[in-house]
């Protein structure tokens, strides 16, 4: 198996230098058998790698301790699960990982544009091809996923313990989705550059391949968050850990590039600027690898540090100059004599938008990176935590906020004065009432009041949009509300399914805002039988029980919990003590309700006083990040969703000869 | 006023709000992360700061009452290790490596907090020398970085 595997990775390697040669050969001299061979290549390409995969997985899977990653990454007694999940446990299988879904990816690209794009298709595969041959190249020569062992150990030295979680083994795959298939439209950006074709064809050829990575990026996001909050038992979801920074940032920047590329297929304008954004979204994908990978920044949960960074560095600083070069060589030719006309219109709210979306992207990154920073200009190491970050995108999620309900109502190119009035009075008002509600209810930081107004007023216009459009449907097709309702969303899918992301977005701003201002933290230690006050709630100490497996010790307290003397609900937190690795872990007992998270954890046990220590959070309404998080993961599909209009205008297009100019019809990718 | 310009001037404004606002936040939040020694050599005018040390906890002292949730320990600098991670064994150790006395409390002991693991610390240099951290956090061990065998 593993000698199946090794060889799979090099003849992937061969057949990627070839569909880059093959591609640009026939692309240059218009050879069609050989950009059809070039297909085939890539598609050969990702067969081999899904081989190399395979191997790996079956390796896994049987325990060959004979290979290094195996004997690495799990043991004999590891659930078979995770036996699977190993394979992005570690470093080599991590990138293996990456190669495949980036030649996944790549072969669905080049079956999406056998027929199309003639222009710029190959040189978008050839430029993905580029990509896998930099992740082989290492697979093959650098971080080997098949190395073999000298001497066979009698068992692994297992999966991390905090990686033995059903979170981690959907979050590294979300979010390495939304990774590689940002290539994508990177790709197809870079293609446009070098052919010169720059019209909106790369746009709208990668169109869902954008909104695709930015569905996978969201959920990437939203699980490692939820892992964190399960896992690592402080009580929190996010850290502003170099980690989750490294997979914040390509969603921001690809959240801003997703708005600007509506001007762009509008108003053609801001053609430098989004090839700019997703040439930014894509090297941040690769410094988020760098970053975790080179140890060059320091994470409490970082990863096995390897020499890989340098290379990375290589790679990305290379990947960056290239493209720059390309841009600066192109920029002439990508001016436009549209420009901003007015303050108050659609335009201004998305350019302010990706203003601040950028901009938190780079307080983002300046801070992730202001150890390395301070280190080299000044000679010590100053790090910036949690409270820089909080202190620097608090006011710009308010602005962000605020855009997002003025973008959806206002007009393009310009509004005067009296229509902003007129469409704003009823989303402005539902704002204020909130706001005056919740300081009747007792509120009184600025900040959370500012938030929610701001969020009602953001709900509000969605809202506005939403009965606009239903009651225009009602008129002229006479359909009763629901069914308007339904058919609206479904003739208009991309921009309803904005809408419901927006919706979204408000619902986990609320959260994220209520769960940071009014956490309360109890910590206790007593005796079985005692019992303690979190809020109204009561808490009893029942006692401890002892579980025993081959694979691991479990320890978890049994705890009442009581409200107004009535018994709710038994909780259960848990320490894991595994056996290989010989690590403590926790296993926190959440109570989770729309309005307050109850999280108890065991926090220790002490043998000589019998003590039990438990450290319990009560936070509100952060129920409302992860269900706004679906709500913007179910937008994100209605969005993507293939619709009637768009299939006819492919059916349209295909029908076309090829000499037409078919530019501004041309096909979305990704179904 | 040209529309170009106008347009200019306000984005300027935002990018130069963003700026200001990473400027003050990194003023008021930044934090020296050293090492035990670099502490040690700098203590003078580090006391009474806000810091982030790294070193290891050393094997004898550590206290921890349960009851009020105190920690206490040494924090002495890891042994120098070589390149391939092996322990550096000093002929003779002319002076005594420095320490620093490390008192946590109101906080959980960390899962895996234990004699002879790396450690940093949050808090501030007190005058007499002593850490007041206001967390303490467990590198992961290293253990987990599989050791090519030779």
């Amino acid at each position: 198996m593993p000698l199946i595997g090794q060889l799979a990775l090099a003849l992937a390697l061969i057949l990627a230098f070839y569909s880059i040669v093959a591609n640009v050969l026939g692309a240059r001299r218009s050879i069609p058998v050989l950009v059809a061979s070039a297909r085939h290549a890539v598609w050969a390409t990702c067969a081999m790698v899904t081989i190399a995969v395979l191997a790996l997985w079956t390796s896994l899977l049987k325990s060959d301790f004979s290979l290094e990653y195996v004997a690495s990454y799990t043991s004999s007694t590891l659930p078979t699960v995770y036996k699977m999940t190993a394979l992005w446990g570690g470093q080599q299988g991590s990138l293996l990982l990456w190669t495949w879904l980036l030649t996944i990816f790549t072969a669905i690209v080049a079956f999406q544009n056998r027929r199309r794009n003639p222009e710029i298709a190959p040189y978008a595969l050839a430029v993905l091809a580029g990509l896998a041959i930099f992740f082989l190249g290492m697979l093959n020569f650098v971080t080997r996923p098949f190395d073999m062992l000298a001497t066979i150990p009698a068992d692994g030295q297992d999966l991390n313990p905090l990686l033995q979680n059903y979170w981690m083994a959907i979050h590294p795959p979300s979010l390495y989705t939304g990774y590689v298939s940002a290539s994508v439209p990177f790709a197809f950006g870079a293609a446009a550059l070098i052919t010169g074709s720059l019209d909106d064809t790369w746009i709208r050829s990668t169109r869902r391949w954008a909104i695709f990575s930015w569905f996978f990026l969201t959920l990437g996001n939203l699980f490692g968050a939820r892992w964190a909050y399960e896992v690592l038992g402080w009580g929190g979801y996010w850290a502003w850990d170099p980690v989750e920074n490294a997979a914040f940032m390509p969603w921001l920047v690809m959240t801003a590039y997703l708005h600007s590329v509506m001007i762009q297929e509008r108003k053609d304008m801001l053609k430098v600027w989004n090839l700019a954004l997703i040439g930014m979204a894509f090297g941040l994908t690769l410094f988020g690898t760098f970053i975790t990978r080179s140890g060059v920044i320091s994470s409490v949960h970082s990863f096995t540090q390897s020499g890989l960074g340098p290379y990375f560095l290589s790679f990305l600083i290379t990947a960056a100059v290239l493209y720059t070069g390309l841009l600066l060589f192109r920029v002439k030719s990508l001016r436009t004599p549209a420009e901003f006309e007015s303050y108050l219109s659609r335009e201004a709210a998305f350019l302010f938008n990706n203003l601040v979306l950028v901009g938190i992207a780079f307080a983002v990154f300046w801070g992730t990176l202001f150890p390395v920073l301070s280190e080299a200009v000044r000679g010590v190491k100053i790090t910036v935590g949690p409270p820089f970050f909080d202190k620097v995108n608090a006011p710009l999620a308010l602005a962000l906020v605020f855009l997002m309900g003025v973008g959806p109502l206002i007009a393009w190119r310009r509004s005067s004065l009296d229509t902003v009035a007129k469409t704003f009075a009823a989303p402005v008002i539902f704002g204020a009432v909130t706001g005056i509600c919740a300081f009747i209810a007792g509120l009184r930081e600025w900040y959370v009041l500012t938030a929610l107004s701001l969020g009602a007023f953001a709900l509000g216009t969605v809202f506005v949009e939403f009965r606009r459009g239903v009651s225009a449907r009602r008129h002229m097709v006479s359909e009763n509300p629901a069914r308007a309702f339904v058919n609206l969303v479904a003739k208009n899918n991309r921009r309803y399914g904005g809408y419901i992301i927006h919706i979204g977005v408000v619902m986990a701003f609320v959260g994220i805002v209520a769960s940071s201002f009014f956490k309360t933290e109890v910590k206790k230690s007593l005796k079985e039988g005692e019992s303690f006050q979190v809020g109204s709630y009561e808490l009893e100490f029942l006692g401890l029980s002892q579980n025993e497996t081959s694979h691991l010790e479990t320890i978890s307290a049994r705890l009442e919990l009581l409200r107004d003397g009535k018994p709710i609900v038994l909780m259960q937190p848990a320490k894991l003590f595994y056996k290989r690795p010989q690590q403590p872990a926790t296993s926190v007992a959440i109570r989770s309700t729309p309005a307050a998270d109850l999280y108890v954890v065991l926090a220790g046990i002490d043998d000589a006083t019998g003590l039990t220590t438990f450290q319990v959070f009560l936070t509100p309404l952060v129920f409302w990040l992860w269900a706004g998080g679906l709500i913007m993961a179910l937008g994100t599909v209605v969005a993507m969703w293939p619709n009637v209009r768009e299939r006819a205008a492919i059916a349209a297009a295909v029908r076309l000869p090829a000499t037409v100019d078919i530019g501004a019809e041309t096909v979305p990718g990704g179904d | 006023m040209p529309k170009k310009l106008r347009f200019a001037i306000g984005a300027g404004l935002i990018i130069g709000a963003i700026g200001y606002l990473i400027v003050t936040a990194v003023r008021n939040t930044a934090e020296y992360y050293l090492t035990v020694n670099e502490v040690k050599a700098r203590q003078p005018e580090l006391s009474g700061q806000m810091l982030r040390v790294a070193g290891r906890v050393k094997a004898a002292n550590i206290a921890w009452n349960p009851e009020t949730l105190t920690l206490a320990f040494d924090m002495v600098p890891p042994p120098p290790v070589d390149d391939t991670g092996a322990v550096v064994k000093t002929v003779a150790a002319t002076v005594d490596p420095p320490e620093f006395h490390v008192i946590c409390r109101g906080q959980p002991k960390p899962d895996m907090f234990a004699p002879n693991r790396d450690v940093i610390v949050e808090g501030r240099l007190a005058a007499n020398g002593t850490i007041e951290a206001r967390q303490v956090l467990t590198s992961c061990p290293s253990k987990y970085i599989p050791k090519q065998p030779k």
